[in-house]
């Protein structure tokens, strides 16, 4: 989706239908009254100059005097909307502005019907973004035609707004039921059921308890290994993804596969179930219902163009592209 | 605001444009009737929720087509003029544009044409109320403005009608809009091309002091008309000499069938010196007055009672009538000429007349009543006086001719009637005269004025049209008044409050008069060669001053004292760069004891070696030492510090 407003252009000032009109009617005005000489013409000449002259300062000073910057930004998501609020404040002492259109990168046009002078104002936006990973917005471009339409001012405002954009989240109704189907059928029937005894091993995510820590086995391993009862297993499923992107692989193919994975942990974290997410060198856990952190880190991750080798579980689920080993993959 | 409401108030704005068209008569008034009459129309339609199709379109569209050959019949023999034709035009086209709304979006055609009707309306008129049909005409224009603004930009984004500017923006624009007009509108070059001449309207009216005859065959009556005449300023002291002012235009001294005529007489140019035309000469107190009038009846000039000079007008012709003068016309009638006029007390005529007796056929009656009236005074001044103070307090002024209800001859005014205005009082009195055989004669124009304490001008109105009666006395023609004192035009009284109300309507008239209607290239010269003159007087008032303050300076004591101090400067200059630094001046002291202080050596370290060289000298050195050191270190300098080591080193070299 296209961000720019239809009246986008490079510049600063355009000289709108109706503002070439007026200056038209005023040269013939301004003709007619030097020509016959009389006052009364001249008088309306004036007027009109005057007219024309404080709508280019108006507009200009109403938007040289504005501020802006993010106040909040929603949790953005490729594809999908990402609600925000700006924060504009107008410094002049003089003009109000009105009927600003503010546009630019991954901002949705929105209008600002008016911010008073020496008053700051919140304007929720809609933010698109096409592509996973750090977003910076730099600059947004303010337009208006205020007061009289004549003009149509453009200014350019730089902003330091930064966020980290998560991957798609597959809408197709199939892609979901697929991750569905996964966690109903096989990866239930393989755990245990609750009860004391070990069911299997993981690697160590900050904020385990050390009481889970299977010592023989990080001692061997070299690493921290933690131990999964029947029933943390019950209710967790380990993702493991791959970013090794073999050539011939196609970018759209990987993004393919971490909005796959997202997907899968969005619809489990959904249906209650704790997600540990593997990485190279970093295994994420999910807590209390909240995928940021695993999302964070998808929305991070580059594609390697070495394999890695990642340990993981018998029962893990699997992403990655143009590699198919034992482990099982959604 | 609804778009039906805003609608409305489109077709309104439209309407209103066209109103002064009424008063400025540039186009008849029955295509301004049709005009509104279809707005109306189209109003209503709009308001009652229907289309504001009132004609349909189709039709509309084929009345237009034809209306490009109407335009040519329009302009070529209806109207015979392009002017009025394209104001037709542009009315047609306003009504046409809304009906075509619904279909096509012209709302920025449709204000434009508003604009155009607008210019129509400003450029044919002439009265300062045009300023508020300005100020109404923009505000609404501009609250249209800013609503075609806000819905190109709404419509931009695909939303629907959001919350256009409000009224109090319009008023803001518009303060500002009108702040820039004026600043504007007096360095607006004024070049004017001769390819059409500006639109302007004439004074029509006509009264009294305007006619070429007084003609009593038929029934008069002389309206007040607001229109000013003429100003007049005459300096304070002047003024108790001066006034009451009488503007002298007309000589009435033939009469024929009931009618006074002024005589004829061929066109004289009158030669000026250096610019200035002598027309009579001065007899007792004199003064400069200053006249700015309305140049009226074949560009007449009317001139204070007693001018015997004038300039200001580029040529000047005696005729067509006695004693009439007369200029070029001006480029528009409502131009007004501005006059110096050198006036006296009493004038005589350059070259010695003897004027005959007015041609008025006497009868029985009225000489028998002349007769009674000056008794067996023969002085014709007394006889006049006498004739005078008669009509003044017998007979009675009526100020509205029309309710006598009748034509009347002289004689039956002075022997029946007994009453009628000004014309009648001074017909009577040279009809009485002329029976005594005194050469006498109406003089026609104006009277009175009042004066405007805040413009310190008298203002002459056409009400204050006016007839007295000039008589001969051997010499020259003095003025009698017969007319009752208190009933003259021009001497009424008002309250204060609409004195000052009126004087206030003046003033606002005059400015206009002179600072925008008639303000032109002329004005503008004036006003960049008085900005030059005052920078340049203001440059060399300074030269004059600074060259002042330097002659005065100029003394022998101011040249001493400055040579003083410049002297005190030096010394005190020279001396601070003489003064040694405290370590410099102890280093000179070491070095007396063979102890040579180099750049890298603290004082500290001169000292340890001076103790092994000279330990008496060291102990005596060491306070000095320790009091350098406190100076060199310290966060703030101590001047005693330093005078205190200075003064003990040379303590020591002793």
């Amino acid at each position: 989706m296209t961000a720019t407003p239809p009246f986008a252009f490079d510049g600063v000032v355009r000289l709108t239908k109706v503002g070439t009109s007026y200056v038209l009617f005023t040269v013939v005005i301004g003709f007619a009254a030097l020509n016959t000489g009389n006052n009364a013409l001249y008088i309306g000449f004036t007027f009109l100059l005057g007219c024309l002259l404080l709508s280019g300062i108006a507009s200009k000073g109403g938007l040289k005097h504005l501020r802006v910057e993010f106040a909040a930004i929603g949790q953005p998501w490729v594809g999908r909307p990402a609600h925000g609020t700006l924060r504009l404040r107008n410094d002049s002492r003089i003009w109000n502005v009105r009927d600003v259109v503010i546009s630019g990168g991954e901002l949705e046009p929105v209008l600002v019907p008016m911010v008073m002078r020496r008053s700051t104002m919140e304007v929720p936006v809609a933010l698109h973004f096409e592509r996973r990973g750090i977003v910076t917005v730099k600059r947004l471009d303010f337009y208006t035609r205020y007061p009289f339409g004549f003009f149509l001012k453009k200014r350019r405002i730089a902003i330091n707004g930064e966020v980290i954009v998560f991957p798609r989240l597959l809408d197709n109704e199939r892609e979901r039921r697929r991750m569905e189907a996964t966690d109903d059928g096989e990866v239930a029937t393989n755990r245990l059921g609750p009860g004391g005894e070990v069911h299997s091993f993981r690697e160590y995510v900050r904020g385990d308890s050390l009481r889970h820590v299977a010592w023989k086995k990080s001692a061997s391993l070299g690493r921290w290994i933690i131990k999964q009862t029947e029933a943390e297993a019950a209710k967790s499923v380990h993702v493991v993804l791959d970013p090794f992107k073999p050539r011939g692989v196609s970018d759209e193919a990987f993004e393919e596969m971490i909005s796959a994975a997202a997907t899968y942990i969005y619809v489990s974290i959904g249906q209650g179930m704790e997600v540990v997410l593997s990485l190279p060198r970093v295994t994420l856990h999910s807590k209390l219902d909240d995928a940021t952190p695993l999302m964070r880190a998808l929305a991070l991750i580059e594609p390697a163009h070495e394999p890695f080798a990642i340990p993981h579980e018998r029962h893990a689920v699997v992403f990655s592209v143009g590699r198919h080993d034992d482990a099982r993959t959604a | 605001m609804t778009p039906a409401r805003r609608e409305i108030e489109t077709l309104l704005l439209t309407s209103f444009a066209a109103v002064p068209l009424y008063a400025t008569q540039a186009v008849g008034p029955l295509p301004l009737v049709m005009f509104h009459a279809v707005m109306a129309g189209i109003i209503i339609r709009v308001a009652m929720g229907k289309s504001p199709e009132l004609i349909p379109a189709p039709v509309m569209r084929t009345i237009a087509v034809l209306y490009i050959g109407f335009y040519i019949i329009d302009a070529a023999f209806i109207s015979r003029n392009a002017i009025a034709a394209s104001t037709h035009l542009v009315l047609f086209i306003a009504t046409y544009q809304p009906i075509e709304s619904a279909r096509t979006r012209n709302y920025s055609q449709r204000l434009l044409t508003t604009a155009l009707i607008f210019v129509a309306s400003i450029a044919t008129s002439t009265h300062i109320t045009i300023l508020l049909f300005v100020i109404a005409f923009g505000f609404l224009m501009f609250r249209q403005l800013m609503y075609v603004s806000h819905i190109e930009t709404v419509a931009a984004l695909g939303h629907e009608y959001v919350e256009p500017p409000s009224s109090r923006a319009a008023m803001f624009y518009l303060a500002g809009t009108a702040c820039v007009a004026a600043l504007l509108f007096p360095v607006v070059p004024r070049v004017r091309n001769p390819m059409m001449q500006g639109l302007a309207g004439s004074l029509t009216n006509a009264s009294t002091g305007l006619s070429d005859t007084i003609d009593f065959n038929r029934e008069r009556s002389s309206t007040p008309d607001p229109t000013i005449v003429a100003r007049i300023w005459i300096t304070p002291d002047a003024i108790p000499f001066f006034t009451p002012i009488r503007l002298r235009g007309a000589i009435y001294d033939r009469f024929s069938r009931n009618q006074w005529l002024q005589s004829a007489k061929g066109f004289r140019e009158l030669r000026s010196r250096d610019g200035v035309y002598r027309i009579a000469r001065p007899v007792g107190l004199k003064r400069a007055v200053t006249v700015q009038q309305h140049l009226m009846s074949n560009t007449r000039l009317y001139l204070p009672s007693g001018a015997y000079a004038l300039s200001g007008v580029p040529v000047l012709f005696e005729g067509p009538q006695n004693e009439a003068l007369t200029t070029m016309p001006l480029r528009r009638s409502t131009d007004m000429v501005t006059l110096d006029v050198s006036v006296a007390r009493e004038t005589e005529p350059l070259v010695a007349t003897e004027p005959r007796v007015v041609n008025y056929p006497v009868t029985k009656e009225v000489a028998a009543l002349a007769r009674q009236i000056t008794g067996g005074s023969g002085e014709p001044l007394a006889q006049a006086a006498k004739i005078e103070q008669y009509l003044s307090t017998k007979f009675r002024y009526v100020s509205d001719p029309a309710t006598i209800g009748h034509t009347m001859t002289v004689d039956h005014f002075l022997l029946r009637e007994r009453r009628g205005h000004c014309e009648y009082f001074a017909a009577g009195m040279v009809a009485l005269l002329t029976s005594l055989d005194v050469p006498a004669r109406i003089a026609g124009g104006f009277y009175g004025g009042r004066y405007n304490p805040l413009t310190g001008y008298f203002v002459i109105r056409r009400e204050d049209a006016h007839a007295w009666v000039e008589v001969w006395n051997g010499t020259r023609w003095t003025t009698f008044d017969p007319t009752p004192a208190t009933l003259r035009p021009g001497v009424s009284q008002s309250g204060f409050l609409r004195a000052y109300a009126t004087a206030i309507g003046d003033s606002v008239t005059y400015y206009w008069d002179r600072y925008v209607l008639t303000y032109g290239l002329g004005d503008q010269v004036t006003i960049a060669a008085n900005a030059i003159t005052a920078a340049r007087d203001a440059v060399q008032g300074a030269k004059a001053r600074l060259s002042e303050q330097l002659a005065r300076l100029r003394t022998p004591q101011t040249a001493a004292f400055i040579v003083l101090v410049l002297a005190a400067g030096a010394l005190a200059i020279s001396l601070a760069g003489r003064r040694r630094p405290v370590f410099d001046l102890l280093a000179s002291h070491l070095r007396g004891f063979g102890i040579v202080v180099g750049p890298a050596m603290t004082m500290e370290e001169a000292l340890a070696e001076l103790r092994a060289k000279h330990p008496d000298a060291a102990r005596e050195l060491e306070p000095l030492v320790a009091l350098y050191d406190e100076e060199r270190f310290s966060s703030h300098a101590d001047p005693r510090r330093r005078k205190a080591i200075r003064r003990r080193l040379a303590e020591l070299r002793t």
